[in-house]
């Protein structure tokens, strides 16, 4: 084992470190320096002389002798995230299976790689089609039976009980979803987008694409919609396409112990994420009916590489995957063979005289879009503390519970007492599409219009607010139905059920819109110029959506997709323009606020500013628990049982005498690797007798993954820990390698660009003095006062 | 995979097929151009026809009337009579009847026989002097003003659902429309009777009413109802409701209020006793191995002053 630290010669104000050094004995212990006392952020820049000298104050010794805790924030990185292998471990074993096959099994992977694709496709629109029939149905039967309470208590008194009934089964429904959520498949929750981006963006996030995950999220996301959250169901349609995709690919199911015997080739990391990343295009592409908009929202959210090839087979999967959507779609609604219906969220389209728009109108979609970014950062700002405080205290899952079945009461009630008060009553139109028109208190033939928004799927809510002819609405109902439904939607999410939020911003966004229509038509001279609300409804909605998730280019796709209209593809890039620039101005898009929350080292597209003048040497870990080319089981079997520091890739080191030199680097082995060669026992040993066994392939390595077994589970008896293991043939003979000197920037754009997962830091006479991994690199950010650094932490 | 294949086959035949019927009817109508012997469907003859009708046109000086060959045939002309004053009839009936809609039970007769002579004219069956009316009448001129009056007064028809209260061809009203007539009379005598007094009109009439609404309301599902009876109901309700003013009182205000705050007071509790009770969530904080060595340290001070 080298160990760095001595190696370095410590200059004369570092000498009182230099004392300590042997305290901390490696990285066994906890080890707390200087930055207990600055408190939870360590700022760089700011570092000074006396900041030194400062640190070894008495109160500080007292405080490093007890663990340090601190309550959840931002700032920390969690230690239950690994990286995914996306490189490439190029050992003998891999050299000589592709030496054996031939040019026509390369095609054969290639047409395997198209199929896949193509069963992606099919599986995702399938399970979209089963959302959407089971939504509409279990909605149907809540929606009548409220219908009928309410109609049968209007006349006879009694209200406060439909009011009662109301909140019940929606609680009821919620119920069963946050239940499934809670206990059985905690990463099921949300949207899905969030662990999507991270896992595409190279973080392994536990048990995100298993099929568990997958049956949970469909059940769950089925009773939040029908427990009339303030939710969509399109998110949690993109974590699923994305499981499917990880299922299908590798043609077996863990959670199902059933291995089908297919697809083997592709069982790894490499492989499985330009899947995952197709099966994530599905899932947008179902969700909206949108194929183009799905190919960019892979490109834009997740996956970091992109080939001609692989975008041509991801569109692919997402057209297929509208297809088979559009297909079962057909069969449900009686008319098969119709293929023109779109993606589960149906815009309705815009066509017509409708959709003219004029140059003036630029600047008023621009100022919408403005609104919007504002709108969309208080949502976010919001919702960050409601999601710190949740993390903080109600992180058992009955509270989790109790707070989504509170939640679904409440949107009832609310619901419920918006619709009592509001006067606003409008003659049913003759093709109006309101499947619950609510008459209330109103004259017959009437209904309430403010029912029209709440007593509704809030999918349906948005079409009526696109489609519903001018005059629909009053404006007080839509700003009482905004108001309330914004507050609705920023507490709904981040609760423990399947959920997406991208209908709630869309119909608050759709909302204000059309209000915003309605009043121009107000101010304006003549009336016919800004004749149709329904236009402003949908760039508020764009606007709403764009400030809160920050999508852009994906988005603006998307929404023209599914408006099928490409005349607003202009106001409506414009206005996510605006909507971006403006939220960024506060906060970050929602997404990636979560994502922080959850404490993932997520890697984003470039080095944070201004840190080029930090080196490896300062980002890397050091010292490295090395190899030997041919190491001794027992040491490698204590290496990996060591609790307190779980490394996955371990450098392979020419054997080097015994002083504490490091030594020179010949390769990289993985902890995935060597656990599959102590089950193998593939020991110098015993090799004579293992000629006479089948020679250990990459086969077997394919075979355990991905859940390695743990180090405990494999049995090491005492001789063989006596034992030599030859690591020549396994290792990855040729890692990536930095000089110390290289600048943090460039370090991560190495880990970038190739997907790395380990990258060793070596001397100018190639000794391994350090490594550097995805946490090291994700810790660096740019907050308010210039670089800090994220603590690492037990989660 | 099997499966797979198989319906990828499948699809595939499906589309070649698609694709061949698709070439023939094209290479069809290509054809029709300078062959029209081989298809015998009128409509493929007709611009052949068209183009000679031209053509002796400009070979002759202008003229205020045309050869006899031109003219229009005498009984085509007559059909044009009868077209006239029944599509008159038929319009002055609409007109009358618009307000309040009763087109459906008094304009059926007018609509029938405009059908007829609609269908008379249109019809390829050639009249005496082997001339076909639907040519020179109806597709002559690019105005095709017979069919283009006639097809708006159809739609409107259509679009009054006229044809969902009539019933043997259109011929008489059915029974259901002559039921509902009979309730609505009931209670538009009712609403007579008590007209001075609202209150007791809301009380007395309110049976009537309501087996009225709910006789609408399942014609509604059956799909028997046209405009007429749509109309009526409507002004009924009007009538009931704005007139009279019979609404239903809200009454439940001070209930739902109650259990409205009850339900929001709910997650106030729920918040406090979590953040009360509720034990935090605290993180371990791990400190890596690094190499802290400070000649990195003054490297940085040395780039910052």
């Amino acid at each position: 084992m080298a160990n760095i630290a001595k190696k370095v010669s410590w200059s004369s104000r570092g000498d009182d470190r230099g004392e300590r050094t042997p305290l901390l004995n490696g990285a066994e212990e906890v080890k707390y320096n200087r930055q207990l006392s600055g408190g939870a952020i360590f700022h760089i820049g700011r570092l000074s002389t006396v900041d030194l000298e400062e640190e070894i104050t008495p109160e500080e010794d007292i405080v490093r002798s007890r663990p340090k805790e601190i309550p959840h924030n931002e700032k920390l990185l969690s230690l239950k995230f690994e990286s995914l292998d996306y490189d490439n471990s190029e050992n003998q074993l891999f050299l000589e299976e592709e030496r054996r096959m031939s040019h026509m099994s390369f095609r054969c992977l290639e047409i395997t790689r198209w199929v896949i694709c193509g069963l992606i496709g099919i599986f995702t629109g399938l399970i979209a089609c089963m959302i959407d029939i089971a939504v509409e149905y279990f909605a149907g039967i809540k929606y009548s039976a409220v219908k009928q309470n309410i109609e049968k208590f209007t006349e006879l008194g009694g209200l406060s009980i439909s009011l009662i009934l109301w909140a019940v089964l929606n609680s009821a429904f919620v119920m069963v979803g946050a239940i499934t959520v809670a206990c059985f498949e905690p990463v099921a929750a949300g949207s899905g987008i969030p662990q999507i981006k991270c896992y595409l963006n190279g973080v392994k996030i536990p048990r995100v694409v298993r099929l568990k995950t997958l049956a949970i999220k469909v059940f769950g996301v089925i009773c939040s919609v029908a427990g009339g959250l303030a939710v969509g169901k399109e998110g949690p349609m993109i974590h699923s396409g994305a499981v499917v995709a990880a299922g299908v690919s590798q043609g077996r199911s863990t959670s199902l112990k059933r291995d089908f015997k297919i697809f083997e080739y592709f069982r790894r990391d490499t492989e499985k994420r330009d899947f995952v990343s197709a099966g994530a295009a599905a899932g947008v592409s179902a969700a909206f009916g949108a194929p183009v908009g799905g190919v960019l929202f892979s490109l834009e959210e997740g996956a970091s590489f992109w080939n001609q090839m692989l975008t041509w087979r991801i569109f692919f999967a997402s057209m297929i995957s509208t297809f088979t959507l559009n297909f079962f779609l057909s069969i449900y609604h009686g008319k098969p063979g119709q293929l023109s219906s779109p993606g589960l969220i149906n815009f309705g389209r815009f066509d017509g005289d409708r959709v003219q728009y004029n140059l003036y109108e630029i600047p008023l979609f621009i100022i919408m879009g403005a609104l919007g970014g504002a709108l969309g950062a208080l949502f976010n700002i919001i919702n960050y503390w409601l999601t710190i405080f949740r993390i903080r205290y109600i992180h058992r899952p009955c509270l989790q519970v109790m707070e989504a079945m509170l939640v679904a009461a409440v949107t009832a009630t609310v619901s419920f007492a918006m619709i009592y008060f509001s006067n606003d009553c409008q003659p049913l139109g003759q093709d109006s599409t309101e499947e619950y028109p609510l008459q209330l208190f109103c004259a017959d033939g009437e209904y309430n219009s403010m029912a029209t928004a709440f007593f509704n799927t809030p999918e349906r809510s948005v079409r009526s607010l696109f489609h519903n002819p001018p005059g629909s609405y009053n404006p007080i109902t839509l700003g009482l139905f905004t108001l309330a439904y914004f507050f609705l939607a920023v507490w709904t999410y981040g609760l423990t059920v399947s959920a997406g939020v991208f209908i709630p911003s869309l119909l608050i966004g759709a909302a204000w819109g059309r209000l915003f229509g309605i009043l121009l038509s107000y101010i304006a001279p003549s009336q016919s110029i800004w004749a149709d609300p329904g236009k402003y409804a949908l760039i508020g909605a764009a606007a709403q959506l764009g400030g809160i998730v920050r999508m852009t280019l994906s988005l603006t796709v998307i929404l023209v997709e599914a408006t099928g209209n490409v005349t607003y593809g202009f106001p409506i890039m414009l206005v996510l323009m605006t909507a971006k620039i403006v939220g960024d101005y506060f906060i970050e898009g929602l997404y990636d606020i979560h994502i922080k929350l959850q404490s993932v080292p997520f890697l984003h597209w470039d080095a944070p500013p201004t840190s080029h003048w930090l080196t490896a040497r300062e980002v890397m870990s050091s010292p490295v628990t090395c190899f030997n080319r041919v190491e001794k089981v027992g040491r490698i079997v204590d290496v990996l049982s060591n609790t307190s520091t779980i490394h996955n890739g371990f450098p392979v080191v020419v054997d080097t005498t015994d002083n504490d030199e490091p030594g020179k680097i010949c390769g990289l082995i993985l902890r995935s690797q060597l656990i599959v060669l102590l089950k193998h026992k593939v020991f110098v040993e015993r090799a004579s007798s293992r000629l006479s066994q089948r020679k250990l392939q990459l086969k077997d390595f394919r075979d355990a993954y991905p859940r390695f077994p743990p180090i405990q589970s494999i049995h090491v008896s005492q001789d063989e820990r006596e034992c030599m293991m030859d690591l020549t043939e396994f290792m990855n003979p040729t890692p990536y390698t930095v000089p110390q000197e290289t600048s943090l920037p460039r370090v991560f754009k190495l880990f970038r660009a190739l997907g790395l997962r380990h990258l060793v830091v070596v001397d100018n006479e190639n000794r391994v003095v350090g490594l550097v991994t995805r946490k090291d690199l994700a810790r660096y950010h740019v907050g308010k006062d210039g670089l800090e650094e994220l603590h690492l932490a037990q989660t | 995979m099997d499966l797979l294949t198989k319906f990828t086959f499948v699809i595939a035949c499906l589309f070649a097929e698609w694709c061949v019927t698709f070439i023939t009817v094209a290479n069809c109508s290509e054809m029709s151009g300078d062959s029209a012997l081989k298809l015998p469907p009128a409509a493929n003859v007709i611009p052949v026809k068209q183009a000679s009708i031209l053509g002796s046109f400009y070979s002759l000086s202008l003229q205020s009337t045309f050869p006899e060959d031109l003219e229009v045939n005498e009984y085509c002309v007559e059909l044009l009579h009868i077209y006239r004053q029944r599509y008159v009839t038929f319009a002055n009936c609409l007109v009358t009847y618009a307000r309040p809609v009763k087109i459906c039970q008094n304009c059926y007769t007018g609509f029938n026989s405009l059908n007829e002579i609609y269908a008379n004219i249109s019809s390829d069956q050639s009249g005496p002097g082997n001339v076909s009316c639907n040519d020179s009448l109806m597709r002559s001129d690019r105005l095709m003003l017979l069919y283009t009056l006639f097809s708006n007064l159809d739609n409107i028809w259509i679009f009054a659902k006229c044809s969902q209260c009539l019933a043997e061809h259109q011929e008489a009203l059915t029974n259901d429309t002559v039921y509902f007539m009979a309730t609505l009379n009931q209670s538009l005598s009712c609403f007579e009777q008590y007209q001075r007094n609202a209150t007791e009109l809301c009380k007395d009439c309110k049976d009537s009413y309501k087996r009225l609404n709910q006789l609408y309301g399942r014609m509604q599902k059956n799909q028997t109802l046209c405009i007429d009876l749509e109309d009526a109901m409507n002004m009924t309700q009007r009538l009931w409701s704005k007139t009279f003013n019979c609404l239903l009182p809200r009454e439940e205000t001070v209930p739902v209020i109650a259990v409205s705050s009850f339900m929001l007071f709910l997650p106030v509790i729920f918040y406090l006793s979590s953040f009360l009770h509720s034990e935090q969530k605290k993180r371990k904080l791990i400190h890596p191995k690094r190499a802290k060595s400070s000649s990195s340290l003054m490297n940085i001070q040395d780039k910052f002053s």
